[in-house]
Protein backbone atom coordinates (compact mmCIF):
# COMPACT_ATOMS: atom_id res chain seq x y z
CA UNK A 1 0.00 0.00 0.00
CA UNK A 2 2.90 2.37 -0.74
CA UNK A 3 1.84 3.41 -4.48
CA UNK A 4 1.13 7.09 -4.73
CA UNK A 5 1.16 7.14 -1.07
CA UNK A 6 2.08 11.39 0.12
CA UNK A 7 5.47 11.76 0.83
CA UNK A 8 5.49 14.92 3.49
CA UNK A 9 8.48 17.66 1.89
CA UNK A 10 8.46 21.48 1.63
CA UNK A 11 8.90 21.70 -2.26
CA UNK A 12 7.28 24.20 -4.15
CA UNK A 13 5.52 21.27 -5.73
CA UNK A 14 4.09 20.63 -2.05
CA UNK A 15 3.27 24.10 -1.34
CA UNK A 16 0.89 24.83 -4.57
CA UNK A 17 -2.85 24.23 -4.28
CA UNK A 18 -4.86 20.97 -4.58
CA UNK A 19 -7.18 22.74 -7.41
CA UNK A 20 -3.93 23.52 -9.21
CA UNK A 21 -2.36 20.36 -8.62
CA UNK A 22 -5.64 18.40 -9.84
CA UNK A 23 -6.43 20.24 -12.61
CA UNK A 24 -3.01 20.33 -14.20
CA UNK A 25 -2.78 16.52 -13.83
CA UNK A 26 -6.12 16.14 -15.66
CA UNK A 27 -5.31 18.70 -18.35
CA UNK A 28 -1.85 16.72 -18.61
CA UNK A 29 -3.10 13.53 -19.00
CA UNK A 30 -5.64 14.32 -21.53
CA UNK A 31 -2.73 16.07 -23.56
CA UNK A 32 -1.01 12.83 -23.35
CA UNK A 33 -3.57 10.38 -24.60
CA UNK A 34 -4.39 12.91 -27.79
CA UNK A 35 -0.95 13.96 -28.30
CA UNK A 36 1.79 11.84 -30.63
CA UNK A 37 5.75 11.58 -29.95
CA UNK A 38 6.16 15.61 -29.92
CA UNK A 39 3.73 16.18 -26.69
CA UNK A 40 4.66 13.27 -25.67
CA UNK A 41 8.57 14.37 -25.32
CA UNK A 42 7.47 17.51 -24.08
CA UNK A 43 5.70 15.99 -21.23
CA UNK A 44 7.83 13.91 -20.28
CA UNK A 45 10.72 16.55 -20.19
CA UNK A 46 8.49 18.75 -17.72
CA UNK A 47 7.38 15.38 -15.50
CA UNK A 48 11.45 14.85 -15.16
CA UNK A 49 11.70 18.17 -14.41
CA UNK A 50 9.29 18.08 -11.68
CA UNK A 51 11.01 15.33 -9.82
CA UNK A 52 13.83 17.23 -8.81
CA UNK A 53 11.70 19.53 -8.26
CA UNK A 54 9.28 18.20 -6.08
CA UNK A 55 11.99 16.95 -3.72
CA UNK A 56 10.58 13.47 -4.23
CA UNK A 57 13.95 11.48 -5.07
CA UNK A 58 14.06 8.32 -8.31
CA UNK A 59 13.43 6.04 -5.27
CA UNK A 60 9.58 6.54 -4.95
CA UNK A 61 9.14 6.95 -8.62
CA UNK A 62 10.93 3.31 -8.76
CA UNK A 63 8.76 2.33 -5.91
CA UNK A 64 5.55 3.38 -7.99
CA UNK A 65 6.32 1.43 -10.95
CA UNK A 66 7.28 -1.32 -9.83
CA UNK A 67 3.64 -3.00 -9.51
CA UNK A 68 2.93 -2.03 -13.16
CA UNK A 69 6.11 -3.13 -15.06
CA UNK A 70 4.26 -6.61 -15.89
CA UNK A 71 1.01 -4.94 -17.51
CA UNK A 72 3.68 -2.67 -19.24
CA UNK A 73 5.00 -6.03 -20.86
CA UNK A 74 2.17 -6.97 -21.38
CA UNK A 75 0.58 -3.64 -23.20
CA UNK A 76 3.62 -3.36 -25.11
CA UNK A 77 3.29 -6.75 -26.57
CA UNK A 78 -0.34 -7.03 -27.23
CA UNK A 79 0.37 -4.29 -29.75
CA UNK A 80 3.71 -6.23 -30.80
CA UNK A 81 2.09 -9.40 -31.90
CA UNK A 82 -1.62 -8.25 -33.05
CA UNK A 83 -1.06 -4.62 -35.10
CA UNK A 84 -1.20 -5.26 -38.97
CA UNK A 85 1.11 -3.81 -41.16
CA UNK A 86 4.78 -3.94 -42.82
CA UNK A 87 6.59 -7.43 -41.02
CA UNK A 88 10.27 -6.66 -39.85
CA UNK A 89 12.38 -8.93 -41.95
CA UNK A 90 12.62 -12.51 -40.45
CA UNK A 91 9.12 -12.24 -39.58
CA UNK A 92 6.75 -14.06 -40.38
CA UNK A 93 7.96 -16.97 -38.34
CA UNK A 94 5.54 -19.82 -38.66
CA UNK A 95 2.11 -17.95 -37.87
CA UNK A 96 3.62 -15.45 -35.59
CA UNK A 97 4.14 -11.57 -37.51
CA UNK A 98 5.80 -8.28 -35.81
CA UNK A 99 5.32 -5.20 -37.42
CA UNK A 100 6.93 -2.31 -37.90
CA UNK A 101 3.50 -0.61 -36.76
CA UNK A 102 3.19 -2.64 -33.49
CA UNK A 103 6.81 -1.67 -32.61
CA UNK A 104 5.39 1.63 -33.07
CA UNK A 105 2.21 1.65 -31.38
CA UNK A 106 3.16 -0.67 -28.70
CA UNK A 107 6.26 1.92 -27.72
CA UNK A 108 3.70 4.98 -27.57
CA UNK A 109 0.83 3.45 -26.41
CA UNK A 110 3.30 2.23 -23.17
CA UNK A 111 5.07 5.78 -23.13
CA UNK A 112 1.48 7.63 -22.63
CA UNK A 113 0.61 5.12 -19.65
CA UNK A 114 4.06 5.17 -18.09
CA UNK A 115 3.56 9.29 -18.61
CA UNK A 116 -0.24 8.87 -16.86
CA UNK A 117 1.23 6.61 -13.73
CA UNK A 118 4.07 9.36 -13.19
CA UNK A 119 2.38 12.78 -13.11
CA UNK A 120 -0.91 11.24 -10.87
CA UNK A 121 2.45 9.90 -9.14
CA UNK A 122 3.79 13.28 -8.38
CA UNK A 123 0.24 14.81 -7.61
CA UNK A 124 -0.57 12.15 -5.23
CA UNK A 125 2.98 12.17 -3.60
CA UNK A 126 3.18 15.65 -2.90
CA UNK A 127 -0.76 16.42 -2.22
CA UNK A 128 -2.38 15.17 1.73
CA UNK A 129 -5.30 13.08 0.59
CA UNK A 130 -7.01 15.93 2.77
CA UNK A 131 -5.74 18.49 0.42
CA UNK A 132 -6.84 16.02 -2.56
CA UNK A 133 -10.26 15.92 -1.02
CA UNK A 134 -10.82 19.23 -0.50
CA UNK A 135 -9.41 20.05 -3.73
CA UNK A 136 -12.11 18.03 -5.65
CA UNK A 137 -14.90 19.58 -3.67
CA UNK A 138 -13.92 22.96 -4.26
CA UNK A 139 -13.48 21.74 -8.28
CA UNK A 140 -16.97 20.28 -8.08
CA UNK A 141 -18.63 23.14 -6.32
CA UNK A 142 -19.71 25.24 -9.76
CA UNK A 143 -21.04 21.50 -10.20
CA UNK A 144 -23.72 22.11 -7.44
CA UNK A 145 -26.59 23.66 -9.45
CA UNK A 146 -26.63 20.64 -11.51
CA UNK A 147 -27.09 18.60 -8.46
CA UNK A 148 -24.05 17.36 -7.67
CA UNK A 149 -23.55 17.32 -3.92
CA UNK A 150 -20.22 18.38 -3.66
CA UNK A 151 -19.74 18.45 -0.07
CA UNK A 152 -21.22 14.83 0.56
CA UNK A 153 -19.24 13.45 -1.89
CA UNK A 154 -15.82 14.88 -0.18
CA UNK A 155 -17.30 13.96 3.37
CA UNK A 156 -17.48 10.33 1.75
CA UNK A 157 -14.61 10.30 0.55
CA UNK A 158 -12.58 11.19 3.03
CA UNK A 159 -14.04 9.22 5.65
CA UNK A 160 -12.83 6.31 3.09
CA UNK A 161 -9.83 7.30 2.77
CA UNK A 162 -9.57 7.83 6.66
CA UNK A 163 -10.86 3.93 7.36
CA UNK A 164 -8.22 2.51 4.86
CA UNK A 165 -5.59 1.41 7.30
CA UNK A 166 -8.09 0.35 9.80
CA UNK A 167 -9.55 -1.77 7.73
CA UNK A 168 -6.17 -2.98 7.18
CA UNK A 169 -5.35 -3.63 10.35
CA UNK A 170 -8.54 -5.23 10.82
CA UNK A 171 -7.99 -8.05 8.20
CA UNK A 172 -4.57 -8.38 9.72
CA UNK A 173 -6.71 -9.31 13.16
CA UNK A 174 -9.23 -11.62 11.51
CA UNK A 175 -6.60 -13.76 9.73
CA UNK A 176 -4.67 -14.02 12.94
CA UNK A 177 -7.47 -14.95 14.56
CA UNK A 178 -8.54 -17.74 11.82
CA UNK A 179 -4.37 -18.56 11.60
CA UNK A 180 -4.87 -19.41 15.32
CA UNK A 181 -7.63 -21.74 14.81
CA UNK A 182 -5.65 -23.50 12.06
CA UNK A 183 -6.73 -21.74 8.78
CA UNK A 184 -3.54 -20.85 6.64
CA UNK A 185 -3.36 -18.50 4.20
CA UNK A 186 0.05 -18.11 1.96
CA UNK A 187 -0.15 -21.57 0.38
CA UNK A 188 -1.77 -24.54 -0.73
CA UNK A 189 -3.43 -24.36 -4.18
CA UNK A 190 -5.04 -21.71 -5.91
CA UNK A 191 -8.79 -22.50 -5.25
CA UNK A 192 -7.49 -23.21 -1.65
CA UNK A 193 -6.59 -19.52 -1.04
CA UNK A 194 -9.32 -18.10 -2.83
CA UNK A 195 -11.81 -19.27 -0.14
CA UNK A 196 -9.58 -18.58 2.73
CA UNK A 197 -9.59 -15.48 1.31
CA UNK A 198 -13.38 -15.24 1.02
CA UNK A 199 -13.66 -16.07 4.56
CA UNK A 200 -12.18 -13.16 5.98
CA UNK A 201 -14.53 -11.24 3.71
CA UNK A 202 -17.88 -12.21 5.79
CA UNK A 203 -16.26 -10.81 9.19
CA UNK A 204 -14.91 -7.86 8.04
CA UNK A 205 -18.16 -6.65 5.95
CA UNK A 206 -19.99 -8.09 9.24
CA UNK A 207 -17.57 -5.41 11.25
CA UNK A 208 -17.93 -3.01 9.02
CA UNK A 209 -21.58 -2.49 9.48
CA UNK A 210 -21.54 -2.13 13.03
CA UNK A 211 -18.48 0.26 12.37
CA UNK A 212 -20.50 2.25 10.36
CA UNK A 213 -23.45 2.29 13.00
CA UNK A 214 -21.11 3.44 14.98
CA UNK A 215 -19.50 6.48 12.93
CA UNK A 216 -22.99 7.61 12.00
CA UNK A 217 -23.87 8.31 15.82
CA UNK A 218 -20.78 9.46 16.55
CA UNK A 219 -21.19 11.87 13.46
CA UNK A 220 -24.54 13.14 14.22
CA UNK A 221 -23.37 13.95 18.11
CA UNK A 222 -20.52 16.10 16.69
CA UNK A 223 -23.30 18.59 14.59
CA UNK A 224 -22.92 16.74 11.50
CA UNK A 225 -25.48 17.35 8.63
CA UNK A 226 -25.74 17.09 5.20
CA UNK A 227 -25.10 20.06 2.96
CA UNK A 228 -22.38 23.11 3.25
CA UNK A 229 -20.06 22.64 6.27
CA UNK A 230 -16.91 25.35 6.59
CA UNK A 231 -13.15 24.26 7.07
CA UNK A 232 -10.10 25.08 8.70
CA UNK A 233 -8.02 25.54 6.49
CA UNK A 234 -9.62 27.46 2.96
CA UNK A 235 -7.59 27.14 -0.50
CA UNK A 236 -6.28 30.21 -1.59
CA UNK A 237 -4.41 30.98 -4.70
CA UNK A 238 -0.72 32.09 -5.11
CA UNK A 239 1.60 34.09 -6.98
CA UNK A 240 3.33 30.41 -7.35
CA UNK A 241 -0.07 28.98 -8.04
CA UNK A 242 -0.65 31.58 -10.94
CA UNK A 243 2.36 31.05 -12.23
CA UNK A 244 1.57 27.36 -12.64
CA UNK A 245 -1.44 27.86 -14.19
CA UNK A 246 0.64 29.70 -16.69
CA UNK A 247 3.21 27.14 -17.53
CA UNK A 248 -0.06 24.54 -18.30
CA UNK A 249 -1.36 27.09 -20.51
CA UNK A 250 1.87 27.45 -22.09
CA UNK A 251 2.41 23.38 -22.72
CA UNK A 252 -1.23 23.36 -23.92
CA UNK A 253 -0.32 26.42 -26.73
CA UNK A 254 2.97 24.20 -27.09
CA UNK A 255 0.68 20.70 -27.79
CA UNK A 256 -1.25 22.14 -30.25
CA UNK A 257 1.75 23.69 -31.89
CA UNK A 258 3.45 20.77 -32.78
CA UNK A 259 0.15 18.36 -33.65
CA UNK B 1 -28.46 22.55 32.52
CA UNK B 2 -30.44 19.25 31.39
CA UNK B 3 -33.63 18.58 32.41
CA UNK B 4 -35.36 15.09 31.75
CA UNK B 5 -39.11 14.98 33.16
CA UNK B 6 -40.87 11.24 32.96
CA UNK B 7 -38.57 10.24 30.06
CA UNK B 8 -40.43 6.87 28.61
CA UNK B 9 -38.11 5.04 25.61
CA UNK B 10 -39.22 1.94 23.85
CA UNK B 11 -37.73 0.43 20.39
CA UNK B 12 -39.92 0.19 17.44
CA UNK B 13 -40.26 -3.30 16.58
CA UNK B 14 -39.37 -4.25 20.38
CA UNK B 15 -41.85 -5.42 23.06
CA UNK B 16 -41.21 -3.68 26.97
CA UNK B 17 -40.12 0.21 27.42
CA UNK B 18 -36.14 0.43 27.85
CA UNK B 19 -36.38 3.52 29.84
CA UNK B 20 -39.31 3.84 32.27
CA UNK B 21 -40.02 7.17 33.61
CA UNK B 22 -37.01 9.14 34.81
CA UNK B 23 -36.55 11.89 35.65
CA UNK B 24 -34.22 14.41 36.47
CA UNK B 25 -32.23 17.39 36.98
CA UNK B 26 -28.37 17.83 35.90
CA UNK B 27 -27.14 21.26 37.36
CA UNK B 28 -24.18 23.09 35.69
CA UNK B 29 -20.55 21.70 36.62
CA UNK B 30 -21.61 18.89 38.09
CA UNK B 31 -20.23 15.74 37.73
CA UNK B 32 -22.66 12.80 37.35
CA UNK B 33 -21.78 8.25 37.22
CA UNK B 34 -24.37 6.52 35.61
CA UNK B 35 -23.92 2.69 36.75
CA UNK B 36 -25.91 0.05 35.77
CA UNK B 37 -26.26 -3.60 34.81
CA UNK B 38 -26.15 -4.41 30.90
CA UNK B 39 -29.31 -3.66 29.40
CA UNK B 40 -30.62 -1.23 32.11
CA UNK B 41 -31.06 1.20 29.31
CA UNK B 42 -27.93 3.38 30.02
CA UNK B 43 -26.80 3.92 26.60
CA UNK B 44 -30.01 4.92 25.74
CA UNK B 45 -30.89 7.22 28.54
CA UNK B 46 -27.57 9.39 27.84
CA UNK B 47 -28.00 9.19 24.41
CA UNK B 48 -31.40 11.22 25.10
CA UNK B 49 -29.32 14.07 26.99
CA UNK B 50 -28.19 15.42 23.33
CA UNK B 51 -30.88 14.57 21.12
CA UNK B 52 -29.44 11.54 19.35
CA UNK B 53 -32.63 9.76 20.30
CA UNK B 54 -35.83 11.53 21.13
CA UNK B 55 -38.09 10.61 24.10
CA UNK B 56 -41.25 8.01 23.38
CA UNK B 57 -42.89 9.81 26.10
CA UNK B 58 -41.50 12.72 28.46
CA UNK B 59 -39.21 15.50 27.56
CA UNK B 60 -35.61 16.62 28.02
CA UNK B 61 -34.68 20.01 27.92
CA UNK B 62 -30.74 21.07 27.23
CA UNK B 63 -30.51 24.69 28.80
CA UNK B 64 -34.13 25.40 27.95
CA UNK B 65 -34.19 23.63 24.60
CA UNK B 66 -36.82 20.81 24.21
CA UNK B 67 -34.63 17.90 21.95
CA UNK B 68 -38.36 17.56 19.96
CA UNK B 69 -37.43 20.74 18.48
CA UNK B 70 -35.66 19.63 15.29
CA UNK B 71 -34.76 23.07 14.22
CA UNK B 72 -32.65 23.17 17.05
CA UNK B 73 -30.58 19.80 16.96
CA UNK B 74 -27.31 21.86 16.11
CA UNK B 75 -27.35 23.94 19.00
CA UNK B 76 -28.72 21.14 21.44
CA UNK B 77 -25.57 19.08 20.02
CA UNK B 78 -22.68 22.22 20.61
CA UNK B 79 -23.80 22.26 23.84
CA UNK B 80 -24.04 18.71 25.05
CA UNK B 81 -21.12 16.50 23.70
CA UNK B 82 -20.49 13.29 23.33
CA UNK B 83 -17.40 10.52 23.40
CA UNK B 84 -18.53 6.83 22.84
CA UNK B 85 -16.97 3.34 23.55
CA UNK B 86 -14.87 2.65 20.55
CA UNK B 87 -11.98 4.70 20.13
CA UNK B 88 -12.05 3.28 16.66
CA UNK B 89 -15.36 4.42 15.31
CA UNK B 90 -15.75 8.10 16.23
CA UNK B 91 -12.81 9.61 14.62
CA UNK B 92 -13.92 11.20 11.27
CA UNK B 93 -10.94 13.04 9.53
CA UNK B 94 -7.91 11.75 8.09
CA UNK B 95 -5.49 13.18 10.21
CA UNK B 96 -5.98 14.47 14.36
CA UNK B 97 -6.38 18.47 13.82
CA UNK B 98 -8.63 17.50 10.88
CA UNK B 99 -10.80 15.54 12.70
CA UNK B 100 -10.89 17.97 16.10
CA UNK B 101 -12.28 20.91 13.58
CA UNK B 102 -15.31 18.60 12.13
CA UNK B 103 -17.30 19.68 15.04
CA UNK B 104 -16.60 23.27 14.40
CA UNK B 105 -16.69 23.07 10.77
CA UNK B 106 -20.32 21.34 11.01
CA UNK B 107 -21.25 24.58 12.97
CA UNK B 108 -20.11 26.39 10.33
CA UNK B 109 -17.19 28.19 12.25
CA UNK B 110 -14.88 30.68 9.97
CA UNK B 111 -11.96 29.27 9.62
CA UNK B 112 -9.56 30.86 12.09
CA UNK B 113 -11.94 30.67 14.59
CA UNK B 114 -11.66 26.92 13.81
CA UNK B 115 -8.24 26.75 13.74
CA UNK B 116 -8.01 28.86 17.37
CA UNK B 117 -10.26 26.33 19.18
CA UNK B 118 -8.23 23.17 17.19
CA UNK B 119 -5.45 24.47 19.12
CA UNK B 120 -6.74 25.31 22.58
CA UNK B 121 -8.41 21.42 22.39
CA UNK B 122 -5.28 19.92 21.83
CA UNK B 123 -3.62 21.46 24.68
CA UNK B 124 -6.38 21.17 26.91
CA UNK B 125 -6.21 17.54 26.48
CA UNK B 126 -1.77 17.28 26.00
CA UNK B 127 -2.47 16.29 22.47
CA UNK B 128 -0.70 19.67 21.02
CA UNK B 129 2.00 17.92 19.69
CA UNK B 130 0.19 14.98 18.00
CA UNK B 131 -1.76 17.47 15.27
CA UNK B 132 -0.55 16.56 12.08
CA UNK B 133 -0.67 12.82 13.35
CA UNK B 134 -2.92 10.07 11.15
CA UNK B 135 -5.36 8.64 13.81
CA UNK B 136 -4.29 4.72 13.22
CA UNK B 137 -1.12 6.01 14.54
CA UNK B 138 -2.37 6.98 17.78
CA UNK B 139 -2.65 4.50 20.40
CA UNK B 140 -6.32 3.91 21.99
CA UNK B 141 -5.72 6.69 25.18
CA UNK B 142 -4.31 8.74 22.24
CA UNK B 143 -7.96 8.51 20.25
CA UNK B 144 -9.81 8.67 23.03
CA UNK B 145 -8.04 12.53 24.22
CA UNK B 146 -8.44 13.26 20.27
CA UNK B 147 -12.00 12.68 20.55
CA UNK B 148 -12.49 14.24 23.80
CA UNK B 149 -10.58 17.55 21.77
CA UNK B 150 -13.19 16.96 19.30
CA UNK B 151 -15.98 17.10 21.34
CA UNK B 152 -14.36 20.32 23.23
CA UNK B 153 -13.96 21.75 20.14
CA UNK B 154 -17.76 22.88 19.64
CA UNK B 155 -17.44 24.48 23.42
CA UNK B 156 -20.06 22.13 25.27
CA UNK B 157 -21.47 23.20 28.28
CA UNK B 158 -21.72 19.36 29.49
CA UNK B 159 -19.54 16.20 27.57
CA UNK B 160 -21.35 12.98 28.05
CA UNK B 161 -19.20 9.77 28.27
CA UNK B 162 -20.49 6.60 27.09
CA UNK B 163 -17.77 4.51 29.09
CA UNK B 164 -14.71 5.60 27.33
CA UNK B 165 -12.19 3.79 28.95
CA UNK B 166 -13.57 -0.13 27.80
CA UNK B 167 -10.62 -0.45 25.38
CA UNK B 168 -7.73 1.49 27.62
CA UNK B 169 -5.18 -0.22 29.35
CA UNK B 170 -4.83 0.78 32.78
CA UNK B 171 -2.28 3.78 32.30
CA UNK B 172 -4.61 5.25 29.29
CA UNK B 173 -7.64 4.65 31.44
CA UNK B 174 -5.83 7.06 33.95
CA UNK B 175 -4.94 9.66 31.56
CA UNK B 176 -8.13 9.68 30.51
CA UNK B 177 -10.01 10.28 33.93
CA UNK B 178 -7.41 12.86 34.70
CA UNK B 179 -8.54 14.84 31.75
CA UNK B 180 -12.17 14.22 32.83
CA UNK B 181 -11.90 15.46 35.89
CA UNK B 182 -9.84 19.04 34.67
CA UNK B 183 -12.34 19.36 32.65
CA UNK B 184 -14.83 19.51 35.32
CA UNK B 185 -12.79 21.28 37.55
CA UNK B 186 -13.00 23.81 34.83
CA UNK B 187 -16.59 23.87 35.19
CA UNK B 188 -17.56 21.75 32.14
CA UNK B 189 -20.45 19.42 33.29
CA UNK B 190 -19.98 15.43 32.64
CA UNK B 191 -22.03 12.69 32.49
CA UNK B 192 -20.08 9.69 33.01
CA UNK B 193 -21.22 6.25 31.95
CA UNK B 194 -19.04 3.65 33.51
CA UNK B 195 -18.63 -0.22 34.68
CA UNK B 196 -16.08 0.63 36.73
CA UNK B 197 -17.14 1.80 40.06
CA UNK B 198 -13.67 3.05 40.67
CA UNK B 199 -14.14 5.81 37.83
CA UNK B 200 -17.05 7.72 39.34
CA UNK B 201 -15.67 7.44 43.38
CA UNK B 202 -15.06 11.43 43.00
CA UNK B 203 -18.55 12.17 41.39
CA UNK B 204 -20.66 14.42 42.92
CA UNK B 205 -23.43 12.00 42.58
CA UNK B 206 -23.88 8.62 41.31
CA UNK B 207 -27.34 7.49 39.50
CA UNK B 208 -27.98 3.67 39.80
CA UNK B 209 -30.40 2.91 36.73
CA UNK B 210 -32.39 -0.57 36.89
CA UNK B 211 -34.60 -1.99 34.14
CA UNK B 212 -35.08 1.63 32.92
CA UNK B 213 -35.82 3.60 36.15
CA UNK B 214 -33.21 5.14 38.79
CA UNK B 215 -32.73 2.75 41.09
CA UNK B 216 -30.47 5.31 43.54
CA UNK B 217 -29.59 8.91 43.24
CA UNK B 218 -26.79 9.59 45.39
CA UNK B 219 -23.42 10.26 46.83
CA UNK B 220 -21.01 7.68 45.90
CA UNK B 221 -19.71 7.33 49.26
CA UNK B 222 -23.22 5.87 50.22
CA UNK B 223 -23.96 3.75 47.18
CA UNK B 224 -20.65 1.92 47.54
CA UNK B 225 -22.09 0.98 50.93
CA UNK B 226 -24.60 -0.93 49.50
CA UNK B 227 -22.03 -3.74 47.97
CA UNK B 228 -25.04 -6.85 48.23
CA UNK B 229 -28.13 -4.52 46.66
CA UNK B 230 -25.77 -3.78 43.82
CA UNK B 231 -24.81 -7.43 43.19
CA UNK B 232 -28.48 -8.36 43.37
CA UNK B 233 -28.97 -5.56 40.93
CA UNK B 234 -25.94 -6.81 38.66
CA UNK B 235 -24.03 -3.54 38.63
CA UNK B 236 -20.15 -2.99 40.17
CA UNK B 237 -18.95 -6.40 40.32
CA UNK B 238 -15.79 -7.52 38.45
CA UNK B 239 -16.43 -10.48 35.94
CA UNK B 240 -13.75 -12.58 37.66
CA UNK B 241 -15.83 -11.35 41.62
CA UNK B 242 -18.77 -12.96 39.69
CA UNK B 243 -17.37 -15.43 38.65
CA UNK B 244 -16.00 -16.78 41.46
CA UNK B 245 -18.97 -15.75 43.44
CA UNK B 246 -21.13 -18.39 41.37
CA UNK B 247 -18.57 -21.09 41.79
CA UNK B 248 -19.24 -20.93 45.55
CA UNK B 249 -22.85 -20.85 45.05
CA UNK B 250 -22.50 -24.13 43.18
CA UNK B 251 -20.85 -25.84 45.84
CA UNK B 252 -16.83 -25.16 44.38
CA UNK B 253 -14.54 -23.70 47.76
CA UNK B 254 -13.18 -20.59 46.05
CA UNK B 255 -12.43 -17.24 47.97
CA UNK B 256 -15.10 -14.83 46.52
CA UNK B 257 -12.97 -11.82 47.65
CA UNK B 258 -11.07 -11.86 44.35
CA UNK B 259 -10.75 -8.86 41.77
CA UNK B 260 -7.91 -9.75 39.22
CA UNK B 261 -7.54 -12.16 36.46
CA UNK B 262 -4.20 -13.64 38.29
CA UNK B 263 -5.56 -14.11 41.13
CA UNK B 264 -8.37 -16.54 40.02
CA UNK B 265 -6.21 -18.09 37.92
CA UNK B 266 -3.95 -19.08 40.32
CA UNK B 267 -7.13 -20.04 42.76
CA UNK B 268 -8.73 -21.97 40.51
CA UNK B 269 -5.39 -23.67 39.02
CA UNK B 270 -4.63 -24.39 43.07
CA UNK B 271 -7.95 -26.16 42.88
CA UNK B 272 -7.80 -28.43 39.79
CA UNK B 273 -4.13 -29.11 39.77
CA UNK B 274 -3.80 -31.79 42.71
CA UNK B 275 -6.92 -33.55 40.83
CA UNK B 276 -4.89 -33.05 37.35
CA UNK B 277 -2.04 -34.32 39.30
Amino acid sequence: MHIGQYIPGDSIIHRLDPRVKIGSTILLSILILKGGVFSGSLISAFLMALIPASRLGLNPMVKAFRPVLVFFALLFCVHLFFTDGNPIPPFPLWRVTLTYEGLYTGAITTWQFALLILSASILTMTTLPTELVSGIERLLRPLKRAGVPSEDLAMMVSVALRFVPTFLEEIDTIKAAQMARGASFGSGPFIRRIRATLSLLLPLVLRTFRRADDLVTAMEARAYRRGPRSYMKELSMSRADYAAVLVMMGITCLHFIGM
Amino acid sequence: MIRVEDLVYRYENRNGRVLNGISMEIEQGKHVGVIGANGCGKTTFVRHLNGLLTPTAGEVWVEGINTRDTASVQAIRQRVGMVFQNPDNQIVGMSVEEDVSFGPGNLRLPPLEIHRRVEESLAAVGMEKYSERQPHTLSSGEKQLVAIAGVLAMKPGCIVLDEPTTYLDPSARKRVLEVITRLNKQGITIVHVTHDMDEIAEADEVVVLHEGKIALRERPSEVFTRVEWLRDLGVGIPKVTEMMWRLRQRGVTVRTDIFSLEEACSELAALIGPQIG
